[in-house]
Parts: structure tokens; sequence; C-alpha cells
């Protein structure tokens, strides 16, 4: 999600100037499922295959679950830069439980197959739940920097 | 209530049963009431009368038919609350095996829980209002295997209530019930007629079934009352969307099987939910909180007996049996919580 | 010397007069230049009128003066018993008891301390801004709202969750709506709010302060039509980001008779009162 925000906020620096009413290119529907197939996703640690620019913005091709929602904790196979990824998906648009946080951008850390993950540092805060999930995920709890 | 006044209700009320056709009977009501004239006009069929009990008496008879009412019933519920005073059936201890009567309640909404480790669960609010024994039947009146003992709800008025059903209430003793069912029951927990039933004859941790009208939807289509997928929006369909498509196998059985899923009334029907856990009871209002939801409308009667699940019976708790009475183990606590449950006037958790 | 005199003639007589006056009326307070000054041939001096007195009622505290209920005491219109209120603001009264909650307001900025058997030592602070009160009884909830890293986060907590260990209210304030949702899609700035801030203390009067800002929003297309009627936000700077042809388009969704009509009138006038006196004996028992 690099790519639209960076537009946005141009747009946003535009407006001061300028009165023209910016729209973005393509259309943004309600949250429904959390994360499914064909969700643009934003990678939010530090690996250089996450943040080097791209002309797509990284896509969900596969969730691993028994249906294709993806919750905090699910793991899911990303398209970016014309090649596959697994990722974990560390928060979402959608509400959920009460008392879990809720975020405004569908976050995504990438992963390999064995579960180590491929960035070094996270910045973005993760929620503490992810604690109590099944599957190994102690090494990506341990880059993370912040927790909600 | 004065002599004249009591005939002319029993007769009154006999003029509002179903009158077979038969002309004297049929003279006389129309000598002692006036009937609307619609009444007699054809000869062989039944008639119902169209009065209502306040119809032929003067808004001062009105009222004090209603006053009488009203403190019949105070004082029936009131004599009633003590039925071990006078002539108490035996009482027999609980035995393996042993079935013990449910009680009838009213369904106020639902609320939230929590647990002492923090889960939050919702709970159905039920509260028992007037519950009281009507009738006892003995095994070989009922149908030779078990012992029924007949149970009624919620107060309502008797001005609605025709002199056969009335009997029952009055044998009894008590006001009668909007809702009156049957509790399948071992002969060791038979009740005297007139017990009241309170909420505290179930305790929290103990499981439950209960059984009410499911909410009524009406007629509705196979989409809904089936959940059929329906046919697509688009491409090409004609004036097909929600219809249920085939509806069997092709020419060998060339028929439509009995019990078919098609459209028709949904709802409205006799719905039980097994094995809910209680965990909370209010002996002071008679509200019992059971856990998740309960068919039924709010205000809807219930009626509400120990599992029939063998894995949740009630064999561990020490329930009252055959029923909790006020006199013996009164003395209860306001509230009787789970132990698991959260009360909110301990401090907030901390999780460790 | 002449025009001294006859100055001193009418500003001699208008004393006298004036001192009757003062006489008469002894409680009557003014600035005026003359009656205070004694008479002088020379010029009165410059006269500072006194500090109007400010009474402060030292006995009773601002925020007690105020009598505030809940909004999710009040019950909803529905067909329920009573009775199944009056039993739910039993519990929710306990719980109020044992843990302080205090009067708050979508747009005031709260921290919240939660046990949580995730976290790392067990209690979890979150500070952010109220941008939603629901729910009635023992469920309701609000929504806060912050911007950590760079990335917004909204948790929805449940008022009478015995997770909930601590409530402060680090700024009471309210707002010009009652649902701040559009601060989803208005500049991160609006939402932000400093996790280490600290409290902000009440102006001595009693009232609760209105911020009025109207924000700035980023470009549509947004989570929600905002500048549609039936969201009734006065809190949106629409001049900025949407033409009047616009918001010209956007009236046409508008149901002026909504607010004519009667079935939908819900008066809470007198069972607020009734809820409120209960709450208030309830509590200081």
């Amino acid at each position: 999600m690099a790519l639209p925000r960076l537009t946005r906020s141009l747009t946003g620096l535009l407006l001061e100037t300028s009165s023209v009413i910016h729209h973005r290119a393509f259309s943004v529907s309600v949250v429904t499922a959390a994360i499914q197939k064909m969700t643009r996703v934003r990678v939010v640690d530090n690996s250089s295959l996450g943040n080097t620019p791209y002309h797509r913005p990284p896509r969900v091709i596969h969730v691993y679950t028994k249906n294709g929602v993806g919750k905090v904790g699910d793991k899911v196979l990303l398209a970016i830069k014309g090649q596959k990824k697994k990722a974990l998906i560390v928060g979402h648009k959608m509400p959920g439980d009460r008392m879990n946080p809720r975020f405004d951008s569908n976050n995504v850390v990438l992963i390999e197959d064995n579960g180590n993950p491929t960035g070094t540092r996270i910045k973005v805060p993760i929620p503490t739940h992810l604690r109590k999930m099944e599957g190994d995920y102690s090494k990506v709890l341990a880059i993370a920097s912040s927790f909600v | 209530m004065p002599p004249g006044l009591t005939q002319f209700y029993f007769l009154f009320l006999q003029g509002k049963k179903l009158v077979t056709n038969k002309v004297t009977q049929l003279r006389d009501t129309l000598n002692l009431l006036s009937c609307s004239p619609a009444q007699f006009v054809g000869s062989i069929r039944t008639l119902k009368t169209t009065t209502w009990f306040e119809e032929h008496l003067t808004e001062d008879n009105q009222q004090y038919m209603r006053k009488t009412a009203a403190e019949e019933y105070r004082r029936q519920t009131a004599e009633k609350l003590n039925p071990l005073k006078d002539e108490p059936w035996q009482r027999h201890e609980w035995a393996e095996g042993s079935r013990r009567v449910g009680l009838v309640a009213v369904k106020l909404g639902m609320a939230p829980i929590w647990t002492k480790t923090g889960e939050r669960h919702v709970v159905t609010m039920l509260q028992v209002q007037d519950c009281h024994v009507l009738k006892s039947v003995s095994k070989e009146e009922f149908d030779g295997h078990t012992a029924a003992l007949i149970v009624g709800g919620k107060n309502i008025s008797p001005f609605y209530r025709s002199e056969k059903e009335m009997e029952m209430f009055r044998n009894a003793g008590v006001p009668p019930k909007q809702k009156v069912t049957t509790f399948k029951v071992t002969d060791n927990a038979l009740i005297k007629p007139g017990t009241p039933l309170y909420a505290a004859h179930f305790r929290p941790g103990q499981f439950v079934d209960v059984t009410a009208k499911s909410i009524g939807k009406g007629f509705q289509g196979v989409m809904k009352r089936w959940g059929f997928k329906g046919q697509p929006a688009s491409h090409g369909q004609t004036k097909t969307h929600r219809r249920p498509g085939a509806s069997g196998p092709g020419g060998d059985p060339a028929k439509v099987f009995k019990g078919k899923k098609m459209p028709g009334m949904m709802g409205n029907i006799y719905i039980t939910a097994y094995g809910l856990k209680i965990w909370r009871v209010n002996t002071k209002y008679n509200v019992l909180y059971v856990n998740g939801s309960v068919p039924g409308h709010r205000n809807c009667l219930v009626k509400v007996r120990d599992t029939v699940l063998p894995t949740r019976s009630s064999t561990l708790l020490n329930p009252p049996f055959p029923t909790y009475f006020t006199e013996e183990e009164g003395d209860l606590d306001e509230d009787l919580y789970d132990d698991n449950l959260f009360i909110h006037t301990e401090p907030s958790l901390t999780l460790s | 010397m002449a025009a001294c005199t006859k100055g001193l003639d009418r500003f001699g007589l208008s004393l006298r007069f004036l001192r009757t006056q003062q006489l008469q009326h002894e409680r009557f307070l003014s600035t005026s230049l003359s009656r205070l000054s004694p008479v002088d041939t020379t010029e009165p001096p410059k006269f500072t009128p006194p500090p109007r007195p400010v009474i402060i009622d030292k006995t009773q505290d601002a925020a007690s003066q105020r009598r505030f209920l809940s909004p999710e005491f009040i019950p909803p219109r529905q067909r329920t018993e009573p009775l199944k209120f009056a039993i739910e603001r039993i519990d929710m009264i306990r719980r109020r008891k044992v843990l302080n909650i205090p009067e708050f307001y979508v747009g005031s900025i709260l921290a919240v301390t939660m046990a949580d058997p995730n976290a790392s030592g067990k209690i979890n602070r979150f500070v952010g801004i109220c941008i939603q009160r629901g729910g009635k009884g023992l469920g309701a909830t609000f929504v806060l709202r912050n911007i950590i890293d760079n990335q917004g986060v909204e948790i929805c907590y449940e008022l009478y969750s015995p997770r909930i260990q601590k409530i402060e209210v680090l700024k009471l304030e309210k707002r010009l709506d009652d649902n701040l949702m559009y601060l989803r899609d208005a500049l991160p700035e609006y939402s932000t709010v400093d996790p280490d801030m600290k409290p902000v203390p009440l102006p001595t009067t009693g009232e609760v302060p209105v911020n009025k800002t109207k924000v700035k929003m980023r470009p549509k297309p947004w989570s929600k039509r905002w500048e549609r009627p039936k969201f009734k936000i006065q809190g949106i700077l629409f001049d900025l980001c949407l033409t009047p042809r616009r918001m010209e388009h956007a009236q046409k969704w508008a149901q002026p008779w909504l607010e004519y009509d009667m079935l939908k009138e819900y008066d809470t006038t007198k069972l607020e009162e009734e809820i409120l006196s209960e709450v208030e004996r309830e509590m200081s028992k």
C-alpha cells in the first residue's frame, strides 16, 4: 500500500495549493471478509522484497485456511514483484473481537516456508493475541518492536 | 361473590361454550341473555356466542368482577406458598435415574457475562413468574409407563377462558395460567397440586433443556426456510432466482417423495435447545441466567427442564428433589453464582 | 478660571445629585468617575474600577455539580420488561463501585489499562480519542483511535468487562458530532494522540468544552459518503474537498420528512431523570 499512500499524501499537498479535487484511480468497497484472494496488502517489515517499489501492489493469491478468509495469524501466499512469497497476516481492516485492535490497513509480514521472517525489524504495532495463536510465531514476535 | 351474580357468571360462561343445536337449550340461554340475532339462523350447525364477559354487565359489575378476581388471585398465591403445612405429600429421596419436574419461565432478554479468565459469553434471562403445579397424573392414568405433572406458567385473567379449562385451575386452587405443560416424571418426584415452583429449583452449574415456540416467520420461500442456494441473478435466468429447482429424481420413482423441502409456514413450532448451562440464579426476582440463546421472542413462555444429554446430567450436583421449598431450604443468598463466573463486586481481573 | 469654576459648579451639582442617588441605592456599583472621587478642585485621579468579584464555591467541585448519566443506562425503545433493565442496572452499578468509570464524551482523550494474558507484564495501556460510544446495558462499548508509528489503530473496549483495570480521562471535551468515524478518512494529524500525554485539567467553569474544529479530509473516495445528510456531520470542512455542485448533489439523499415523523420520537427526559436519581442513590450507598 506504499504507492497509493504516496499519491494520496502528494495530492493532499496539492490540495493546499490548488483547488483541484483528486480522486483515486481505483474504487474502494466496504470491508467485508478480512483478507481473501486478490486483496492488496501492505508489507510492514523491512525486507527488500517488501519495500522496493513495483508497478503493482502486492496481492494475495491464496489463503491457507479452510475457508478462503484470512484473519490475524493466518498464512497467505503473496504475489510480489512477479514472484510468489508466503506471508503472515498481522492486522486487518475488518473489526474482530472486542478488546482486539483493528488496523487501518491490511498488514502482512513476509515469511519463509519454515516460518522464519524475511525482514529483520517490524516498526508497525502488532496485536498481542498473536502470541496465543497456534503455530510457531515466536520468531516474528521477536522482531516486532511494539505491541498493541 | 353474591349468589345471584355467581349463577349469572357461570351460566354466562356456559353460554360461551360451543353449543350444539338443541333448540331448547338455545331458548333457555336466550331467555337469560340477550344473544346476538345471528346465532339462531341455521338449524344443524354448532354455533359460538360472540359475547365477551363484560358485554352484558354494568360498569359497576365489571369493576367488581375484576377486583374480586384480583383479590382471589392474591389470596390463592399467598395461601399456597406453604404447601408443606396442609397435608403435604410424601417426599422421597433422589434415586439413580429419577427425573424431577421442570419450570415454565418468561424469556426476558439477553445480557453479556464474563468468566474469571476474562472470556465473554452471552446469557438469556428467564424469569419464573407464578409457576404452579396444577395436577399430578399417576403412571396408570397417563400412559402406563411414566407419571406426569402438569405445570402452569404466568397468571392471566379468568374472563377469557372457558369453563372446561378453568376446572383444572379451580381444583388446584390457583389462578388460571397462560401456558400449561406436562413434565414426564418418575413416581418419587410427584408433587401436590398447588405447589409453587421457584427459580431456585435449578442451581448454577447445572445443564437444562429449554423448549419454546420459535418466532413465526409466516409463509416463507425455500431459500429462507431450508437454505437452498437459488439461482444466479443474471446470465440469462428467466424469472428464476429463488425457486427450488428440481424436486427429485426422474421417471423411475415418477413421484415427489414425502417430506420434500418446499415453501411453507416457517417458525411458530416448538424447538428445544439442549444442554444449556445455568450460570446464575437470582432468588429475589426468580431469574435464571441460561447460557446462549433460547428459541422464542422476548416475553414468550418457555419450558425449562433438566437435560436429557447423558454427558451433562446433573448427577454431580445435589439438586433440590422433588423441588425447592422455601420453608425448608429458605435463606438462600439473593444471587447464586457458578464457580467460573466473574461477579461484578469483585475487583478487576489480573490475569497471570 | 471662569471656565474652571463653571465646570466645577456643574460638577458640584452633579456630585450632589449622584451622592443622593448613592444614598438611596447603596448596592448599586458603578464605575462612574464622579461618584467615587472626592470633591477636588484639581482634576480627579484616574479611577480604576475594582475587579468584578468572582465567586468560587470551594465547597463543591465543578465536576460534581454537573449531573451526568452515561448513555448506556438509558434503555432502548423495545418491548422488553423494565425489570430486565433494572436487573442489568444493578449489575452495572456493582461494577461501577469497583471500577471508576469517569464521565466522558465522544471526542475526549482516554487512556485504558487492560489485563492482557498475552502482553508482557500482563498489562496493556492504550491512549486514544473516543470516536464512538455504542451499546446499552452491560454490553456498552466505546472505540478509541490513535495513530502509532504511522499506523492507525482502533480498539473497541467493553465498558463493563472485568479485564479493564483503569480508565483515565486525559482530556474531557465534546465535539460537534456524536460519531467521529470520519476521522478514518481525515488527515492523520487529527487522530494522533501522544501516548505520554499528561491529563489536562478542566477549566474552572463546570461546563464541558466543545471543540469546534472542522477536520480536513483526505481525497475522496472515503469509507462512507460523509457529505450525505443522513450522517448529519458538522465537523468536516467540506469547502476544501467538495465543490458546491457535489454538495447539492448529496442533498438529493436528504429525507426532510424524517424530522417530522412522530413515530420516531423517543422522549427520554423522564426516564433519564428517574434513572439518574436511582443511579446516584445507589452509588452513594
